[in-house]
């Protein structure tokens, strides 16, 4: 490999890791709809496909390590994969504790970084002879994903039922739009159902704005009482075993080498669960949510990670959620990439890991050291200059931008209508996760139907 | 409105909690009408191909996003306790 070639993709790793930086710090950038296209755009433009990877792998790290600040300052997840993490968050906020929360999620990140980078490539090597196999039952996997995600809720029955009525709005809107030619036939309606799930509970909330009853029952403030209390700063290169305790590092390690191996699940509903499992026996509400934080964030990062290396390298399909959403480009972006010739068929092992490893190591070393170091700082900025309803307003429009590209106006009243289902349903209990996963097996769901 | 102590702060007793936050109905229904427009109006003067009205219409939304920061103030009251002292 020419060394002009590993320069571009340090080059292209560093620009990642900026911009998705910054963008990372903006609350309510979904992963897939911030990536995504940038990634798209790369591919068309006809980028090498190793400077590409690189580009991706930092981008994914930088946005997953600061898309955690918005949930620790003001609640609001960053993206679908923040989500599970409000709970947590809260608690710690309401101690005025948001800079620890940022602290704790960071070094998740880095265990999740550095454990599942090296993990996904061994475990993707061994299943690489039956990665054809695989692929062939993806819509299988996706709906077992699905019923057992539900099964794994509270309110398991509730989450079963709505598996294929959810299913039947997705393919419902779907038929519609190729049926008055909206979209052409061949083109799935994807991102901007994806994005109505994210927002689902603020739809709902703002149309229940619209009834008066409801509006006077809501209870009256007047102002958000926020405190926070200064740290100690920490001196030089802030290592990760020294910010999380023992029982906390312990559990990230555990919960990246679990993400690996749930590559094909979807990560937000994994995270869940993974979040009650290792903090059922906690009583201490602060040491609970610490330890859930860290141990979430390592495996989110963790499965983010696999869930694009494993499906690139064994199999060559987009068979997980993240290489659905954020690393679609990756895998079809025609008439650059198809299913028969994308990332997969066009590096070798070696390349893998070199354009893997620059992406982690540059995006995980600037925006871990910036997020410890400043995180009070980022944190005050955003409580004093930045208004809830900004971004409120920011989030909503840039989901009905994409909702207007997918399929024109009618798309718009359709994210309304799906963000309302999806809305009531996350409020009832039904997690992103069952909602994600039933939404990749709904064409066969339905299919099973007729 | 003022609080205990008689200072001004910057509520009334229209203030909602949506997601995790408080904000004010009319500051919140001016938001989304500044940010939905900016939006839609870089995307309509983005040249006709495929790939820049995404990126158009993001700036856009950024835009309206930094226009509703200047004009709306954060419904949050910030206390910093100094924990070295």
């Amino acid at each position: 490999m020419d060394i002009s070639l590993i320069f571009e993709m340090i080059a292209a790793s560093a620009i990642a890791t900026v911009l998705y930086t910054i963008i990372g710090i903006a609350p309510g950038t979904d992963e897939t709809a911030v990536i995504a296209p940038v990634t798209m755009i790369l591919v068309l433009a006809g980028m090498e496909p190793i400077v590409l990877l690189s580009f991706f792998i930092s981008a994914i790290v930088a946005h997953k390590l600061t898309d955690s600040i918005p949930v620790a300052i003001a609640g609001i997840p960053g993206g679908v994969m923040s989500a599970p993490m409000v709970d947590h968050a809260m608690v710690l906020k309401k101690h005025g504790l948001p800079d620890i929360t940022i602290r704790k999620m960071a070094s998740g990140s880095v265990i999740g970084t550095i454990i599942s980078v090296p993990l996904s490539i061994i475990f993707a090597s061994m299943i690489v002879p039956w990665g054809d196999q695989i692929a062939s039952y993806s819509n299988q996997i996706f709906f077992a994903g699905a019923i057992f995600l539900a099964l794994t809720m509270k309110n398991r029955w509730l989450a079963l039922a709505s598996i294929v009525p959810f299913a039947l709005l997705i393919q419902g809107l779907r038929h519609l739009y190729w049926g008055i030619g909206a979209v052409p036939e061949d083109t799935t309606v994807f991102t901007s159902f994806f994005l109505g799930i994210t927002i689902g509970p603020l739809i709902l909330r703002l149309f229940e704005l619209l009834n008066k009853d409801i509006r006077s029952k809501l209870p009256n403030k007047t102002v958000n009482e926020i405190t926070i209390k200064t740290q100690k700063k920490i001196k030089g290169f802030p290592s990760p075993f020294k910010i999380l305790n023992k029982s906390e590092s312990l559990t990230s390690l555990i919960t990246s080498i679990t993400g690996v191996f749930t590559f094909f699940m979807s990560p937000a509903g994994m995270t869940v669960l993974v979040g009650e499992t290792i903090t059922s026996r906690i009583k201490n509400p602060v040491k609970r949510a610490s330890r859930a934080i860290a141990g979430m964030e390592s495996f989110a990062n963790s499965a983010y990670i696999a869930g694009i290396l494993v499906p690139l390298i064994a199999i060559g399909i987009p068979l997980s959620p993240t290489a659905l959403g954020p690393g679609m480009a990756l895998f079809n972006a025609p008439p650059v990439f198809t299913e028969e010739n994308n990332l997969h068929h066009l590096l070798s092992m070696n390349e893998f890991v070199i354009a893997s490893v620059i992406g982690a190591v540059i995006a995980i070393a600037f925006t871990y050291y910036i997020t410890i170091k400043y995180s009070e700082q980022i944190c005050t900025f955003v409580f004093k200059y930045v208004p809830h309803e900004a971004l409120l307003g920011l989030l909503l429009s840039i989901v009905l931008l994409l909702a207007y590209m997918d399929a024109g106006l009618i798309n718009i009243g359709g994210i309304l209508l799906f963000g309302l289902v999806s809305g009531m349903m996350h409020r009832w209990g039904v997690s992103y996760g069952v909602q994600f996963m039933t939404m990749y097996a709904a064409p066969w769901i339905v299919s099973l139907l007729i | 409105m003022s609080n205990k102590n008689g200072e001004k702060i910057n509520g009334n007793a229209n203030n909602i909690e949506v997601w995790e936050d408080i904000v004010s109905v009319k500051d919140l229904l001016f938001s989304i009408i500044i940010c939905l427009v900016s939006t839609m109006l870089a995307y309509s003067i983005a040249p006709d191909d495929s790939s820049s009205g995404m990126l158009y219409g993001i700036i856009g939304a950024v835009v309206g996003f930094v226009i509703c920061s200047i004009i709306f103030k954060p419904k949050r009251k910030l206390t910093i306790i100094d924990e070295e002292k």
